[in-house]
């Protein structure tokens, strides 16, 4: 029992995030707004892209320009799996015969989505983790370029510049989305406090000196480098099936600055920080993208606003607090406890103290 | 009955476009000594032991490892294989809590994260940095630092552990704990210590022999007391000490 607290504990981090997810889900679902709902399953599936994300990056320090490229592997390549034949000849007659034909359950399609993207990823991450940090941010950028323009012309796989309509019902339902979010804040942060993760986090903070403590830094890169990719890959997989009509254009740039946005502003380096980042971000997004509606309307040109004040936004941080809101730390319950002590010893401090007698 | 380790160096040189910062340069260090290394400044000590410990490249000599030959090692197998070092100017990971720093000094040799925490405790006990457990790293004092350096490399249970100048910027109490904490270590750990500092004071009283380089070649080894009275050391010492007034 004893141990069983003191697990809990230690541990808080991950059921406090999880308790904070999980009411709020459950009130959104109590309040039945359709509306909300909708943004709320959508902003879930954009919380597993940035969980995906923070665990390379936040991780390892690197940027990582290519990881929506795996979130849109990840959504075509489920869609794919799990249409059926006589709906994708319909919709996409140019598609390869072999793939018409494949049909499996939504579950299993997302997972395959998974496995395609990690291997694409363990393939591609075996030159690109020896490479310096800044060729490889080129590389990777030119990799998302290669990605979104294969997604964007392959039409016997994508349909190409055209929409790709996967029909049918919504496969990814509000309480999917819930859950797979709830586990991937499970998965990033018992792999940062896994041996893995610590070890890459010393080799984000001092490359030498991890090496000098026997740590193959490029393994570890290249392990976390595959396991994000999977991640993105099945946010992508839910993403199509909730959408259910992508394009290539849904997984580029825009797509990426918001998720950077999220994990530059709440602090890529904890999990609580790109939690509390996404919810943040996606909060503003909402409260802008209405005032943005609200200017169009009396008149204005304001097309553009929201992306605008977040990039100025993400652009302060990275200057004034380079650790985003969280700075590193996690929501813990430790944490709070000393955090509600601090402020009673300043409390203290501020009545009266006796004149210092001693020398 | 635990037996004997030896680090032995052969023929160790490195070069920089020319300039030879490490020349042909060979050593002994058995477990349960302490060996010191010492030389003018720009005479190759850091260079030395960046190569032997693989993190440079080396470009002449052999490096052994209790019969293993890990010159061709990558610098994560070596530290595997048993060397642990701290750096002249410290290489903490500044955003880890000073337990995740110690605890990595373990788990990056492939110690499980559970024995790791055990280990990297009594640790911080041993160093006197208990109550900084969950601080990080970056916000501790530049001497606590120094302390928590060490604690890393020793959470390896290194066969020998590299010091380069650990005593740099301590005041003369920190060296004098600094002093009274490696005297003991190579006996209770079971470990063979090889440090580089410029406080002679400490480096007489700590070290069994010294080692003596100048401009990257050895220029004396022996005891304390034989070194000192070398006339090439008294030569290096007084040479570079002239420059430096000229
Ligand atoms: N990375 C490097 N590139 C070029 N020269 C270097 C490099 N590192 C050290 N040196 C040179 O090698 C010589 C030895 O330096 P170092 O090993 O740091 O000496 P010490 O530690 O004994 O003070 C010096 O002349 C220094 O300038
Ligand atoms: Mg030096």
């Amino acid at each position: 029992m004893k141990r069983f607290t003191d697990w809990l504990l230690r541990r808080s981090t991950v059921w406090l995030l999880l308790a904070i997810f999980l009411i709020g889900s459950f009130v959104i679902w109590w309040l039945n707004i359709p509306l909300i709902e909708d943004m709320f399953t959508v902003g879930a599936i954009t919380l597993i892209m940035v969980m995906g994300f923070q665990m390379f990056m936040g991780n390892s320090g690197i940027l990582s320009w290519s990881f929506v490229g795996y979130v849109g592997i990840g959504a075509f390549v489920s869609a794919i799996c799990s249409m059926q034949p006589q709906l994708k000849s319909m919709q996409i007659p140019v598609m390869y015969d072999v793939l018409v034909k494949i049909h499996m359950p939504f579950p299993v399609a997302l997972v395959v989505g998974a496995v395609v993207a990690a291997l694409i990823a363990a393939v591609i991450a075996w030159p690109l983790m020896r490479l310096s940090d800044a060729v490889g941010a080129i590389t990777q950028f030119a990799l998302l370029i290669v990605i979104n323009v294969l997604l964007a012309q392959w039409q016997e796989v994508t349909n190409g510049p055209r929409t790709f309509t996967l029909g049918g019902t919504r496969l990814t339902t509000f309480w999917v989305a819930v859950l797979v979010a709830a586990a991937s804040i499970v998965v990033a942060y018992f792999f940062k406090e896994s041996s893995w993760g610590l070890r890459l986090r010393a080799s984000r903070d001092d490359r030498y000196a991890a090496t000098a403590t026997g740590v193959n830094v490029i393994a570890m890169r290249y392990v976390a480098y595959v396991i994000s990719a999977a991640i993105g890959a099945i946010a992508g997989g839910l993403y199509s099936h909730y959408i259910l009509s992508i394009t290539a254009a849904s997984f580029y740039m825009s797509q990426l600055f918001q998720i950077m946005s999220m994990v530059v502003i709440g602090g890529s380096m904890s999990v609580s920080g790109a939690f509390f980042g996404t919810v943040l971000v996606t909060l503003a997004d909402q409260g802008l993208r209405q005032f943005e509606f609200f200017l169009t309307q009396q008149g204005a040109n304001a097309y553009g606003i929201t992306e605008i004040v977040l990039a100025i936004l993400m652009i302060l941080f990275l200057i004034l607090r380079p650790g985003g809101i969280a700075g590193g730390r996690e929501l813990s319950l430790a944490g709070l406890a000393g955090r509600g002590r601090k402020r009673k010893q300043k409390r203290e401090q501020e009545e009266p103290l006796e004149p210092d007698t001693t020398d | 009955m635990t037996h004997t380790a030896t680090l032995e160096l052969t023929g160790l040189g490195k070069s920089f476009a020319g300039l030879k910062a490490v020349d042909d340069v060979s050593l002994r260090l058995a477990t349960g000594e302490i060996l010191g290394l010492i030389g003018p400044n720009g005479s190759g000590k850091t260079t030395l032991i960046n190569i032997m410990t693989g993190l440079l490249p080396k470009t002449t000599g052999t490096v052994v490892i209790d019969g293993t030959d890990v010159s061709r090692y990558p610098a994560y197998r070596v530290a595997r294989a048993g060397l642990a070092r701290t750096f002249q100017t410290i290489r903490l990971f500044k955003n880890l809590t000073c337990l995740e720093n110690v605890e990595e000094g373990a788990v990056g040799v492939g110690v499980g994260r559970r024995q790791a925490v055990v280990r990297a405790r009594d640790l911080l006990a041993e160093v006197g940095l208990t109550d900084s457990s969950n601080k990080l790293a970056r916000e501790l004092t530049f001497g606590d630092q120094r302390r928590l350096e060490i604690a890393r490399a020793l959470a390896a249970q290194p066969k020998f552990l590299l010091l380069d100048e650990p005593a740099a910027g301590l005041n003369e109490e920190e060296t004098d704990a600094l002093l009274q904490y490696l005297k003991p270590l190579p006996a209770l750990k079971h470990i063979g210590i090889l440090i580089v500092d410029h406080d002679m004071r400490l480096m007489m009283s700590l070290c069994d022999r010294l080692h003596v380089l100048n401009y990257g070649r050895t220029i004396a080894e022996g005891t304390p007391g034989q070194v000192q009275n070398d006339p090439q050391v008294i030569e290096a010492y007084l040479g570079s000490e002239a420059k430096a007034h000229a």
